[in-house]
């Protein structure tokens, strides 16, 4: 039995992306994971994937396939859809095809997380790497999440726990906040909760936001005057941490809350300071963000039709898959967002990416990939949009990288099956 | 035809200043990507007679490729739906070119190709945090048709901070070499020093060079000392380059000149001078004070700067100093991002325009042509926008009318506010206009000469092939927007003013030695505070070799 082991591995099981996981691999399979947490041990798991090329139900060869599928966004209308569990190497790859084809452009996050980023747009945003909320943050106030269920080491890693430069004493330096909407309720750490029924929730953020700049509001219901005394006390703390979800929760959030939690962190940034903390899901979504923008000027839905990019942000990919002819999706099936793959059955579909051949919809073509992280080394980015090289840690099937950068050889040449 | 190995560029006016040719008409010869002697007959050949030939331009400081770049191309989707850039047609067989969005802060590939189409053929990102160094080489990976590098963010660092607070010198010095090559830097960049811990930390600022961060030893003139010093005894290709305290503040000359002063004798850099030379006090109003700043400038060979310029109308401010983002933010209204860098930096963007019936915009724009028109030495003086912060690198050409045609700045002043410009020598009347060859210098020669690039700025024999072809037009803006020609790396990439190659270009950065010991020292630091592996935070497979170090 061999055991290699891979130090500083990179863990995409969510956004925290926590570099200090330990991979030991034994014959082929990972055998242990320490420091992973339940999330990541899944993420993990043994390493398997499978590696099958697949045209029409049938096992082909990876050339072939890789021509069908230059041929298939050849026959557009068409969208090159950006799912999780990819590099940003190969993902700049995959916009490069989306700009030949003049295809759409789309990643998760128009389906998931555009309230914030459009929010973002529209107002700016404060905020810090995660490190900042580590080492200076000694007031932190969860906005209806408590990141132990989806995101379970950002209290351990960054938020809470560890010692800081000026938190020297960790979780005993810290005040802990929870702002309860709903059944969506913070930490049960949390020293002081305000509980707030999710109707009052914008009206919330407003009274807060008008209390930090120093408005006394007469007339206010109970709930309302307890978050304005938690503005209060905000503003008291040397660096306040506003902690909140970007990803769709269970309770659907309120449609202003985006846009209230970030003015509400910019003022506090009038007599404090304040950073609004976004909680990303895993497999490198916030790259996606980041090479989608750096190449085109817009976060996702892009419409490459005209000849150049536009921004198509009221039509996310749930509502302009139907309206396609064929999808490229490039990434983890699995990871799509159901609103998203349920428009799926109908289109030409090709899928690149890890256990592409398992898609849960149909696919004319599907060439299984590796994991980014596990299987393929490259760039992963932090929900901070910290970029970290996610190392390679088992061998797998075909890179997704290789097989994009075939499907563009294959387009230039006029490529089709 | 052109493209191939050699080529010959016939008759055209050169203009090559760090090799004494003023307009002379000759032929330059290219060979491999070298300028060489000459070439025999029959080799390929373009038809400059009547034309201007530079070396390819030089943007010595100008934000393009960087995670604050990204995350202001993020707040501007207005911008690039405003500008969208169908992808160049390029030659057959040259590979497809890619579309972008332009706007301030374009996206990457319209950015190496409208560098190109200005005839500029280096530039350099000047701030980028180490922790997002990864994704500067990513970015840079799709900027084509610019040899290209990054000056890392050093001064507001918590480590250094640690070290000069020690009194140890030399290990802040082992530091700064370690980070220029874990980050494929080139050079030293300070943005406020201290200035941005100071704001993180709850002081907010730091507003004099002797004010000390809150609790500790640290002032920005230890700090300034420390990096300058450290990059001299690095004998770096490029020295310290300074945004220094108090960027945009009335009355900030004081500062500048003190910062100044604190350094002479050393060799830095002091950039977008134009931000940092005003008179008057916060909150009683502002007036010039380019003149004494230059006349510091002129008398101080040891020291160099560029201008940072401010054209009128769109721009986006940009940078590592988030207090002067904030201030900006709270008097505009306009939208902010503020993004705190751990252990080392900082970020703000705020969106704004230059407005000529707007005072301050008058006065600054006004300050910026007072330091070229009064610089005794081009060499130390370079052309730049601080692009996005003053305008964009598009403007370029505008800028370099006003440069040369008085009756351009006299007109613009007649439609602008001048309230503000009592004092001012531009308001005065500033006879001075360039030429062609100093515009060569602040442009190419100056810049290259200053970054240490020997290969670069001139079409002496071994100089990188990288030449710029302006057809003469008696519209000086339009001559500089559209060259007719231009040459990288030997490789003809505009052809009668259209893009038609797209080759990617090279990166420029540094590797200096240090004492290996700093490492465990360091290490140990990241353990503690960090929230990257140390194993993980140095950018692996910078492309290319680092350029050479040291006389």
């Amino acid at each position: 039995m061999t055991i290699a082991t891979i130090e500083h591995a990179v863990c995409l099981g969510c956004g925290c992306a926590c570099d200090d996981i330990i991979v030991a691999v034994s014959d082929g399979r990972i055998a242990s994971a320490r420091n992973a947490c339940p999330v990541g041990l899944a993420w993990y798991g043994d390493g398997t994937t499978p590696s099958r090329v697949i045209v029409r139900g049938a096992a082909a060869s990876t050339e072939t396939a890789v021509r069908e599928v230059a041929a298939l966004l050849a026959a557009g209308p068409a969208m090159v859809y950006l799912a999780p569990e990819v590099t940003t190497e190969a993902q700049r790859v995959a916009i490069g095809l989306a700009d030949r084809a003049g295809a759409r452009l789309d990643s998760v996050s128009s389906d998931t997380a555009a309230a914030g980023l459009l929010a973002g747009q529209r107002r700016g945003r404060a905020t810090a790497t995660l490190g900042e909320i580590r080492n200076r943050s000694d007031f932190l106030v969860f906005w209806a999440v408590d990141p132990d269920l989806r995101y379970p080491r950002y209290l351990s890693r960054y938020a809470l726990d560890p010692a800081g430069t000026q938190v020297p004493k960790g979780a005993a330096g810290r005040t802990v906040a929870s702002v309860d909407v709903g059944a969506a309720r913070g930490p049960a750490r949390a020293a002081t909760r305000v509980s707030l029924a999710p109707a009052e929730e914008a009206a919330a953020l407003g009274v807060m936001r008008a209390t930090v700049l120093g408005r006394t509001l007469a007339g206010l219901s109970p709930a309302l005057e307890a978050a304005a005394e938690l503005a209060r006390q905000m503003t008291r703390a040397r660096y306040v941490a506003l902690v909140h979800d970007a990803e769709p929760t269970a309770e659907p959030a309120d449609s202003q809350r985006a846009d209230g939690l970030v003015g509400l962190a910019q003022a506090l940034n009038g007599p404090t300071r304040c950073a609004l903390s976004s909680l990303r899901a895993g497999g490198n979504r916030s790259g996606a963000d980041a090479a989608v923008t750096w190449q085109t000027g817009f976060p996702f839905a892009v419409d490459f039709s005209s000849g150049a990019p536009r921004y198509r942000p009221e039509e996310p990919a749930s509502t302009a898959v139907p309206r396609m002819a064929t999808v490229l999706v490039v990434g983890a099936a699995h990871g799509i967002p159901g609103e998203v793959s349920r428009g799926l059955p109908g289109r030409r579909v090709a899928v690149i990416g890890p256990r592409a051949s398992e898609a849960p919809f149909p696919a004319e073509v599907a060439i299984d990939t590796g994991v980014a992280g596990i299987h393929e080394a490259g760039i992963a980015y932090r929900m901070d949009d910290v970029p970290l090289p996610a190392a390679q840690v088992v061998s797998g099937p075909a890179a997704t990288l290789a097989v994009l950068r075939a499907v563009t050889e294959a387009m230039m040449a006029g490529g089709g099956a | 035809m052109p493209g191939l190995d050699r080529l010959r560029i016939v008759g055209g006016a050169v203009h090559d200043p760090a090799n004494g040719v003023d307009g002379e008409a000759r032929d330059v010869c290219i060979e491999d990507g070298r300028i060489v002697a000459s070439l025999p007959p029959g080799a390929p050949a373009v038809d400059a007679r009547g034309m201007v030939v530079m070396p390819g331009g030089v943007d010595i400081h100008a934000h393009f490729a960087s995670s604050s770049c990204n995350h202001a191309r993020r707040l501007l989707p207005e911008e690039h739906g405003a500008d969208p850039a169908r992808a160049p047609a390029l030659l057959e067989g040259e590979g497809p070119a890619r579309s972008g969005t332009g706007g301030t802060v374009p996206t990457t590939f319209t950015t190496g190709y409208r560098y190109a189409g200005l005839g500029y053929t280096t530039a350099f990102d000047a701030a980028v945090a180490p922790l997002t160094a990864r994704h500067t080489h990513a970015e840079l990976d799709d900027t084509p048709l610019v040899d290209a590098g990054c000056f890392v963010l050093v001064g507001n660092d918590e480590y250094l901070h640690r070290q000069i607070a020690a009194g140890e010198q030399e290990r802040a010095r082992h530091y700064v070499a370690w980070l220029l090559g874990a980050t494929g830097a080139y050079a030293v960049k300070i943005v406020n020093p201290g200035g941005i811990e100071a704001w993180k930390a709850g002081q907010r600022n730091l507003t004099d060079i002797d004010q000390a961060l809150s609790g500790t030893t640290v002032t920005p003139r230890a700090i300034l000392e420390t990096l300058t010093n450290a990059a001299n005894d690095l004998k770096l290709p490029h020295p310290v380059h300074i945004h220094g305290n108090n960027l945009g503040q009335a009355g900030n000359s004081t500062t500048t000149l003190a910062t100044m002063q604190a350094l002479a004798g050393r060799r830095a850099h002091f950039t977008h001078l134009q931000f940092h030379c005003y008179g008057g006090e916060a909150g009683k109003g502002w007036a010039s004070a380019a003149a004494k700043v230059m006349e510091y400038v002129n008398a101080h060979p040891e020291h160099s700067v560029d201008v940072g310029q401010v054209m009128f109308g769109p721009a986006t401010t940009l940078t590592a100093d988030g207090p002067v983002e904030y201030l900006l933010y709270a008097t505009s209204g306009r939208k902010w991002v503020n993004i705190d860098i751990e252990l080392e930096t900082g970020c703000g963007i705020v969106p704004y325009t230059y407005k000529e019936k707007a005072a301050v915009a008058t006065l600054q724009w006004a300050v910026g042509l007072e330091l070229f028109l009064l610089a005794n030495d081009p060499w130390r003086v370079v052309l730049s926008t601080d692009h996005p912060n003053g305008g964009s690198f598009l403007s370029y050409p505008a800028l370099i009318r006003l440069l040369m045609d008085r009756s351009a700045r006299d007109e613009q002043l007649k439609r602008a506010n001048p309230k503000l410009l009592a004092g001012s020598a531009l308001a005065d009347g500033l006879a001075r206009e360039y030429s062609l060859n100093e515009i060569a210098i602040v442009t190419r020669a100056g810049p290259a000469r200053l970054l240490g690039l020997a290969h670069k700025g001139h079409l002496g024999v071994g100089a990188d092939a990288d030449v710029t072809v302006y057809a003469r037009d008696p519209d000086i803006a339009r001559m500089f927007a559209t060259p007719r020609y231009v040459v990288k790396g030997g490789q003809l990439v505009v052809q009668e003013g259209q893009l038609r190659r797209a080759p990617p270009g090279r990166r420029l950065h540094v590797r200096p030695e240090f004492d290996q010991r700093v490492l465990k020292d360091v290490r140990r630091h990241f353990d503690a505070y960090a929230t990257v592996a140390f194993d993980n935070y140095a950018v692996r497979n910078v492309p290319g070799e680092p350029v050479a170090i040291g006389p």
